[in-house]
Formats: structure tokens, sequence, C-alpha cells
């Protein structure tokens, strides 16, 4: 509404523009045909909406549109179902009909071009004043605002059908206009068989048990609770924001089977019914849908994660996501949007091995070596350092930087080996236990962890022969290194050998990275791992 | 009797002795009438025993001025006792050593009271979580905005934690300024034991009688829980245990749309719970201007997770247990017939608030309570079962049941220290503003349109209504809250603000501009002459005064005249 409106003046102007009613009451009088044929409509029970549109821009544009109109058309209908009880004290069922041009029903007005249904706010008259043409009656609050309806007849408010704070879809008859005092009566039994024995707030003395005479409303509304319940079958239970969604999306709350606790009707239940996709839940926490109708704005926000999810399993327990672990599926869903492929390379490892036991007692771990090599492997190719970040550009990294990925406390961190070409292998061994322990530490700082320009990730110490990584969003290639395995190898020759062999798997962006790119840069890789020396200067 | 205990007034004279020389100019003022209002006092002794209440500052002094006169003197161990250390107690403490007076307070329970432990303090740590939670969660709101925020999320323990934690922080604070100040805090349950006498201990532990020549009581209130209903403190529960926040249930029953209802429903919906007001009124929100509760039920309940029943009693409540959930048998307010079983998750109990007034020991003193509250006047002098003042005793806070709201406390706590340092005081209750703290917020003052309509009516004048929108308000509109309304009923004759209710972003730091324009009698045609800063909501109270219409012309001299009592 507030942006729909935008301007303060809006609903004050509608309040002002009241005082010209008047003037243009004659003109309204025409419609008024047209007001009474769309209020016939609107008993049918679909709702024209054809008709609708017709008729209530032209109702609201003359702002508060008023009604009362003649009910001669609903009066022989009414006039046989009043039960005789409720008669008896009034008058002869002759007389109705006699005088049924004098009684005037008031209609709840559609006071805007959404309005379905309106709320009494209060009755500025009440039962037994005189009104004059033009004179306000009641006031009436739409989806939009508070306005006050007049009358165009003159005549008394003999009976108040709908009472304040009561709902009444547009269109159906909310009060009853008598001519002269004496019609009072008449009008009061007409009062008594339209409201039934719901309105507590109309007078008659003997409400007509069961005369549910009451045109059927244009929509129905669940029905409130009946007074007395018997206690019979069981009682729907529906959330209040259940029966919201149910009176939007025009769901028969009875007809929905409830799976929430103690077997009540969730709102869930009612998207279900209604053929909508479960609202989206987040930590928990449903996601509070404004006034707006929900299901068109839906779609496209949820274009991200997965709209329809399957109902959780019973007993199934719900852990939400820790900073870490948030950050973690956020960088996850994000690389879904580079195309990667990948290219896998054995690489033979014996030089490497014995490089590794000879400098295992100075610190150097199995990580450095690796990281080290991939930074040299990097230096010369330059490109598989490089990334896309906007997807019109290459990146050109004037650093190498491994970030390698460890996992730590339950979540999944990257500390990153700086400028891992330019330092020794010692030093890189010390730089990396550091990290490791600041990791351990939850003390690493920001571009201790996302300075990375090419990731290594080793699943090898645990047995893995080979896997593939995903590409972290910013960069432009990741190693996934396998174990080394002692293998059997033929070479040129025909001759059998055992080696040890290790598969490594690049995954990179295709946009910036091409296949042959990745495997020239394997091949440097395989070069320098097979022929270690050169990670020691 | 009363008369001895006034004489009894001139012995504290020596302690007191600052105020003779603090106000000597009054002293002397008086002075001429000593001799005619020393027989007014006889006279009164004589008779009813009821003193004038435009005598009573002048009384005093006589009965000083004649305390040599035979009278035994007699020490009291302090000038004025406190008994209850919520706000109410904390102000006039505060205030009555300001004052020099030889002041303790004693508290039973916790320092700070229903507000500080219970109720303002902690509620404002939940509602800022909520109305964070609110904004996060509105995607129309942030996209106006044209932020991107990924779900938000919240760590009830550490929601609860934050509540809990300003508690204490506001507690050491209350406790610490009266410490440093010289209050005596005294541990115990207060029990007045006579005039002018209070004893005070813990439960196995002897008491001790303490004497003071003037006492308040302020012992502040509990929640209210209408009987048939169980509270078991977990699915059924007050206002107490939901600030602890130790579960958040999918579907709460709100039971009462007062301030406590409505601002409990603000933090649950936005925490994801669904909620069901039960009211016993007609209409959400009672007491409240029915502009105002309306636009709020449109902006605060409609569109949220909400649905209500009105007119309705909830006669029983049973916890959830044995597997079955809260069990709510609503009863119909007129008709009294059964009308409606609810079954919901958790049930909080917000049906206002009761007296804490049992083992005061005001049958001592024959002072006999109405529904708990104890009766006083408008000076909050206690009023005994005869309808005669009680000497030296006053009421102030929850407990007298004028007013229940911390600040209201507070400042008749305030006002009962000028009287008994000798200034005549009544607190105009109408300037006393109110606040709801839901999003957006409530505040009023003064009176609602039919309460003030009613007064017009019965006292002959004229009443006018003006009202501005936020959507007008620059400030409101570039924080995308123009959602709201500020209101102003007045008189068109001599520009007296009766009342003004804002609803609306801030509005219970708005209302002040009208409270204290209220308390110090300031008329539109003058007020509406002060500058606001641009662009400020508070722009919405300057444009509210500037469309009001007043027919009397601006005052030429000091806008500020004497203070109008109620």
């Amino acid at each position: 509404m507030q942006t729909q409106l935008g301007s303060a003046a809006f609903p004050r102007l509608l309040r002002r523009s009241l005082s010209y009613i008047p003037s243009i009451l004659y003109s309204l009088h025409s419609l008024l045909n047209l007001f009474h044929f769309f209020r016939f409509l609107s008993n049918s029970a679909p709702q024209s909406q054809k008709h609708k549109e017709m008729a209530s821009p032209f109702l609201s544009n003359t702002t508060i549109s008023f009604s009362s109109s003649l009910s001669s058309s609903s009066l022989p209908r009414i006039a046989p179902s009043i039960p005789f009880s409720s008669i008896r004290s009034n008058s002869t069922p002759r007389r109705i009909l006699t005088v049924r041009s004098k009684i005037r029903e008031i209609f709840m007005p559609a006071l805007s071009s959404t309005m379905t249904e309106g709320k009494i706010v209060s009755w500025v008259k009440s039962e037994g004043d005189v009104l004059s043409k033009g004179e306000s009656v009641v006031v009436v609050e739409s989806d939009k605002a508070d306005m006050d309806v007049e009358t165009f007849y003159d005549g008394i408010l003999a009976a108040i059908v709908v009472g304040e704070g009561e709902t009444a879809p547009v269109g159906a008859a909310i009060g009853i206009l008598a001519e002269t005092e004496d019609e009072i009566a008449e009008a009061k039994a007409k009062a008594a068989s339209k409201s039934g024995a719901s309105t507590p707030s109309a007078p008659p003395p003997a409400p007509a048990p069961g005369a549910a005479s009451t045109p059927g409303p244009p929509k129905s509304t669940p029905a409130p609770a009946a007074p007395t319940v018997a206690e019979g079958p069981r009682k729907t239970v529906a959330t209040p924001f259940a029966k919201k969604l149910a009176k939007q999306h025009k769901v028969d709350i009875e007809s929905v089977v409830g799976t929430g606790p103690y077997g009540r009707i969730t709102p869930e239940d009612i998207e279900a019914a209604a053929g909508l996709s479960p609202s989206k839940k987040n930590v928990g926490l449903a996601v509070v849908v404004e006034t707006k109708p929900a299901a068109p704005a839906k779609a496209p926000a949820a274009s991200a994660a997965p709209s329809s999810l399957p109902p959780p399993v019973p007993g199934s327990t719900v852990v939400p996501f820790t900073t870490m672990q948030a950050a973690v599926s956020k960088n996850m869903v994000e690389s879904l949007s580079v195309p990667t492929f990948r290219v896998g390379y054995p690489v033979t490892t014996d030089a490497l091995d014995a490089l590794y036991e000879k400098v295992k007692p100075k610190g150097v771990t199995m990580t450095a070596l690796l990281a080290k090599a991939a930074a040299m492997a990097l230096a010369q190719h330059p490109l598989v350092n490089s990334s896309c970040k906007d997807g019109k550009s290459f990146t050109y990294n004037s650093n190498i930087n491994i970030a390698v990925a460890v996992a730590i406390n339950g979540g999944l961190i990257t500390p990153v080996l700086q400028d891992a070409d330019k330092l020794d292998l010692y030093l890189l061994s010390q730089k990396w236990k550091e990290l490791v322990e600041k990791a351990r530490a939850k003390q690493l700082q920001p571009q201790e962890y996302n300075s990375g320009t090419f990731t290594l990730s080793n699943l090898g110490m645990f047995g893995v022969d080979r896997f593939d990584a995903i590409l972290p969003p910013g960069q432009g290639a990741i190693m996934a290194v396998g174990a080394s395995k002692p293998t059997v190898v033929a070479d040129a020759d025909g001759f059998f050998s055992v080696k040890n062999k290790m598969l490594v798997n690049v995954t990179a962006d295709h946009r910036i990275i091409y296949g042959a790119d990745l495997a020239a840069f394997l091949q440097t890789f395989s070069k320098i791992v097979e022929n270690p020396e050169s990670l020691t200067l | 009797m009363h008369s001895t205990l006034s004489f009894s007034r001139a012995t504290t004279v020596p302690t007191t002795n600052y105020a003779f020389h603090s106000q000597s100019p009054i002293n002397l003022r008086f002075c001429g009438l000593r001799r005619e209002a020393f027989g007014i006092s006889i006279l009164t002794r004589s008779s009813s025993g009821r003193v004038r209440l435009s005598t009573r500052g002048r009384s005093k002094r006589i009965s000083a001025s004649t305390g040599n006169n035979g009278t035994p003197p007699k020490s009291f161990d302090y000038d004025l006792i406190i008994i209850g250390a919520g706000v109410g107690g904390h102000g006039a403490a505060l205030h009555a050593v300001e004052k020099g007076l030889k002041t303790a307070i004693i508290e039973g329970d916790v320092v700070g009271g229903t507000c500080v432990n219970r109720g303002c303090v902690p509620s404002k740590a939940l509602l800022a979580v909520s109305g964070r939670m609110r904004e996060l969660q509105s995607e129309h709101h942030m996209k106006a905005l044209g932020l991107q925020v990924s779900a938000a999320g919240y760590d009830r323990q550490g929601v609860a934690g934050h509540a809990n934690n300003i508690a204490s922080k506001i507690r050491s604070n209350l406790t610490n300024s009266m410490k440093a100040l010289g209050v005596d805090i005294l541990t115990g349950f207060g029990t007045i034991v006579g005039p002018q006498k209070v004893k005070y201990g813990k439960v196995g532990f002897t008491d001790n009688v303490v004497t003071a020549k003037d006492i308040i009581i302020a012992t502040g209130s509990v929640p209210f829980v209408p009987k048939g209903i169980e509270v078991d403190g977990k699915t059924v529960i007050t206002s107490d245990h939901a600030l602890k926040l130790e579960f958040v249930p999918d579907w709460i029953a709100i039971v009462g749309s007062g301030y406590i209802g409505l601002e409990f429903s603000d933090v649950y919906t936005a925490l994801g719970s669904e909620v069901t007001f039960i009211e016993a009124l007609d209409q959400l929100m009672p007491g409240f201007d029915p502009e105002i509760s309306k636009l709020a039920q449109r902006v605060l309940i409609n569109p949220r997770k909400i649905d209500y029943h009105t007119g309705v009693f909830a006669t029983k409540i049973t916890p959830a247990r044995d597997g079955k959930p809260v069990i709510i048998e609503l009863t119909d307010a007129k008709t009294k017939e059964h009308k409606d079983t609810l079954e919901v998750d958790a049930a909080l109990i917000a049906t206002g608030r009761a007296p804490f007034t049992n083992g005061l020991g005001l049958e001592n003193i024959n002072v006999v309570t109405q529904r708990g509250f104890v009766p006083v006047d408008e000076r909050m002098r206690v009023i005994d079962a005869n309808g005669n003042l009680v000497p030296h005793l006053y009421c102030i806070g929850d407990a007298n049941g004028k007013m229940m709201l911390a600040h209201a406390a507070s400042a008749q706590g305030i006002s009962v220290v000028e009287q008994v340092t000798g200034r005549d005081h009544v607190l105009n209750h109408l300037s006393v503003p109110a606040a709801c703290f839901t999003h957006p917020e409530i505040s009023m003052v003064g009176l609602t349109e039919p309460q003030a309509r009613e007064k017009a009516v019965k006292e002959g004048f004229e009443i006018s209504v003006a009202k501005t929108s936020f959507k007008a308000n620059t400030k409101a509109l570039a924080e995308n809250e123009g959602e709201g309304l500020a209101k102003l009923i007045y008189r068109p004759d001599n520009g007296e603000i009766l009342g003004v209710h804002i609803f609306g972003l801030h509005a219970a730091d708005l209302i002040h501009e009208a409270s204290n324009a209220i308390a110090l009698g300031t008329r539109i045609q003058d007020i509406k002459f002060a500058v606001h800063a641009h662009p400020t909501l508070s722009e919405v109270l300057d444009e509210l005064f500037k469309s009001a219409k007043v027919k009397a012309p601006a005052s030429t001299s000091s806008p500020i005249s004497e203070p109008v009592a109620a």
C-alpha cells in the first residue's frame, strides 16, 4: 500500500473528497443501477471478475461509494423464508410485500479495486436515527483505508445487519433503511433474517433459528466455529498463518489434512493444498511473507536454492550452519556459476618420496613440497595462476599464493602460502606450520586465508587415489592430489617396473584456461616432481 | 494522633537543618501565617485528625516551630525509608539524597524491581533483536533500500543472553548509583509495624526494626494471572518467564493485547512464531486511542502471522503435558458460554499486573487495600480504612495503581520527596508519556480522543484534532519507514494540548516534546514557533503543532507559565 500510494496526502485527500460527495451524488445516482447489477452478479457464486473490474474502479474513482438500493429484488426471496415465529410479533407477511419499495438495504461498498470484503469500523448512526441524503452512516475499513459511507436516501436506519467490527463481503447488505417509522418493524424482521443468529448486535427479539436465508456470499470465508461446538468429530486446528494463507489462496481449510504437531494444519499444508511451493525456511525460521500475494514474487527469488525440498524425515534434527559452514556453503553455490573442466595426470613420485625422506627431519612436510612444486610450475604458466573476475577479462596475479585446503574443527579452511615460488622449502614449511596453528586457534587473518591464487587439496594421506575438487570462486584452478601408490608401469621398451605414481586432477575455469594450457602446466608440474632437486634450491 | 506525629517532626529538624536554610525564603513567606495556621493545626487535631491539603506544608512548619513546646523529642534512624528498590524507589532515593535526606531503601529481592529485571529493560533487549530480524527478513524493505542480505537467523541462547546481560548491567548501575550517594540498601522484606516504623529481614533471620520520619511504599507489582490458568513456567508462562526466552514456540497464544502482549507478539513473530491473541474486550489494544489502535492493528497484527479472538475470556488454560498441547478454553465475555477451545504450543499470560502489597503490614496502620492496591490521594499519601490520610506514609508506583509505568513511579517518588522536603507538589499524570516498543512504536501522552470528547462535553469546551503522517516526513521516507501517524487533540480556543498519540518510527522518543509541553503548560500557539532540525523525525510533531488551528494568539511573554496541575 505504501508504495502504491506514495503520497501522504492520499488518505487524507480521500477523506476530504467526501465533502464533495453530495454534489456528485446525482451523477452517482445513475450508477446505482449498475451497482445493483453488480451486486446481483456477486450473488452468483463464481464472482465475475469482468464485471467487478468494470464496476469497482468506477466506484472507487468517485471515492466513497455509497450504496443503498431498492430491495425489491431481494424481498420476495426473503419473505417466504422468514419463519413465522419471528414475524408473529411484527406484522403480516402480506404487508411486507406491499411496502417493499420503501425498505432499502445498505450494501458493503467496493472502496477500492482490490477490495473483496470490508469491515465495519463504526456505525456513525445508530438504529432509529433519521438519515438524510448524503449523510455519513457508517465507516468501512477496506484493505487500504477507512472511509465514510453515505446514504443516497432519506429514511430511518431501521436495523444494522453487520455490527461494528464485523466483516461482510462487498455487495452484502450491512444495514436496512426504512422510509418511515411504520416500516421499521418490517425492516427489523428483514434484518433478522439477513443476519441469522450470528450477529449479536442485531436487535430482533427472537433470532430465527436456522434461518439461513442469507444469499450466499460470493466468497465463502471459513465460517467461525459455531458457538456450541459438538464434541463429535475432532475439530480442525489451523495455525494463524495457515488460516491467513487459506483465505488468501481460497483454500477450504476443512478439506486440508493437517500434518503439524497434534494434527494441526500448518502454513505448509495450505501451501501444498494451494499447489504452491513451500515457503522458504531459513535456519528454522519462516520468512515473514508480507501482505502482498507471495506466489508470483517467489519464483525468481528462490532460483538460487532448490525450491522444492522433500519433507524432512520424521525425527531428523536440524543443526544450523556455523559461520564457517555458511561461508563454505555460499562459496560452493557461487562456484556453480563458473564453467569448469578437469584434467588428470599421473605423476611418478619415487624421486619426490626419496627427497621427502631426506628433508623430513628438517621439518619439511609433503604439503610444503607439493605447494612448492605447484608454485614453481605456476611460475612458468602464469595463465593457470590467473583468474577471471568479471567474465570479460583475465586477471594475472603478480604473486603466486598457494592456498591449501585443510579440515579443521569440523570446518574447511584454506590457509595461504604467499609467494610460494619465492620462499625456500624450509621457510615454506615453517610458514605452513604457523598457519596451521593459527587456523586451529581461529586466529587467521583474512589475507591469510583469502589471498590464494591457486588451491591445492590433498586427500592422498587417506588413501584416496583420485578425486576432483570444486574450483573456489575467484581462482583460476585447483589441484586435487591423490595418494601415491606403487604401480606397475611399462616403459617404451616394454620393460615392466614398479613405480610410485599419484594422480593429480586439476579443475580450472574454462573461460580463461583451456585444455592445452592445463596439460602444459601439468606436464611441467610432473617434470618438477619427477626431478625434485630444484625444489630444494 | 496525626498532630502528635507532625509535632515529632520538630525533632528531626536538627538533622534536616539544610532544609531550613535552603528554604528560608519560603519559611519567611509563611511567617505571617504561622499563628493562623497554627490554629488550624490545632483545630484539625481536635476534629478529624485530617489536615487540609493546602495547609500541609505550612502546618509542618508550625509544628517545627512549636516542637520545643513540650513534645518529647524523638529521633529517627532515617529521614526517609523506601520499601522496594524498583525504578520508583530508586528515583525517589536519588532525589531524596539530592534534597539532603538520610535515606534507606529496603529490598527483599534484587535491586531494580520489575522494570530492570523482569520488565521494560530485558524486553527492550528482545525487541531490539526482533526489530532487526524484522528488517532483515523484509525482502521488500531491503530491496527498496538497495540492500541484499542473505538469510537472517538467530541464536536463541545469544538473544536470551543479551537480555540477561543488559538486565544485570542496569541492575548493577542502579545499585552502584545508590551506594555511591550513600543510600543504605537494607536487605529483606519490609513490613510496616506501626507509624514511622518498619521492620525488615530475611526469612530465618531476626528482624531489624528501623524508624523513619517518612516512609514510601514502592513494592510494585507481579504478573496477574486470572484464576483457572495454570502457570507452569514452561508452556504456560508470564512475562517473567518469557523474558528469559527459554524456548520459541511454533505457536503461542497471548492472553491480553495491551502493552505487554503487543510487545511480545512483536518479539515472537519476528523470531518465527505464530501468535493468537485472546482479548476479553471487543477490541484489540484497548487503552490506546481508537484510531491509533486501528492503524496499529493494520500494521502490527493483520500482515503478521497473528490471529485473534476478541470478547472472550481464557477461562481455563492447561499446560502441555502427557503428549497433549496447551489447551485453552475460551468463554464468551458476555454470555459466559463456552465458545471455543484452542490447542497451541505455549500460552503467555499478559493480562496485566497485580500489586505486590501482601505482607506489607498495612493492617498495622489500619489501611485496607483495594484489589491489592494501596489507596492514595493525588499526593500519593496513603488513605486508611476510615478515609483519613495516614501521616508520613506514601505509596508510589504500581502498588498504588494510579499509572502502572516505571517512569510514573519514579515521578511519583520525586513528587513525594518534594513534599516531605517542604515544597507542595502534585504530579500531573496527564503529562506522563507511555510507549509501546513494537515495530514501529506506539506512544501517547494525555487523553485519548474519546476521553477528551467526554471531558469537553462535561466541561463545556470544544476540542479539535490534528493529524500528520509519517509519509510526509523526509527522514521517515529516507528510512523507508513512512508508515505512521501522529495525532494531536487540543482545545482550539486556548491552544491547550490535551493528548498526543504517535504511531510510527521512534514514536517512543518523539512523544517527549508533547509530554514536556503538557507538563510545562506550553500552548500550541507558542510551541509551533520552536525550531526543529531538518530532516528529523521530530518534524512530524513540528508539523502536527503547525497544522493545529488555534484561535488564541501566541503569548508575548515567556511561553512557560505555571505548571498545570491535574
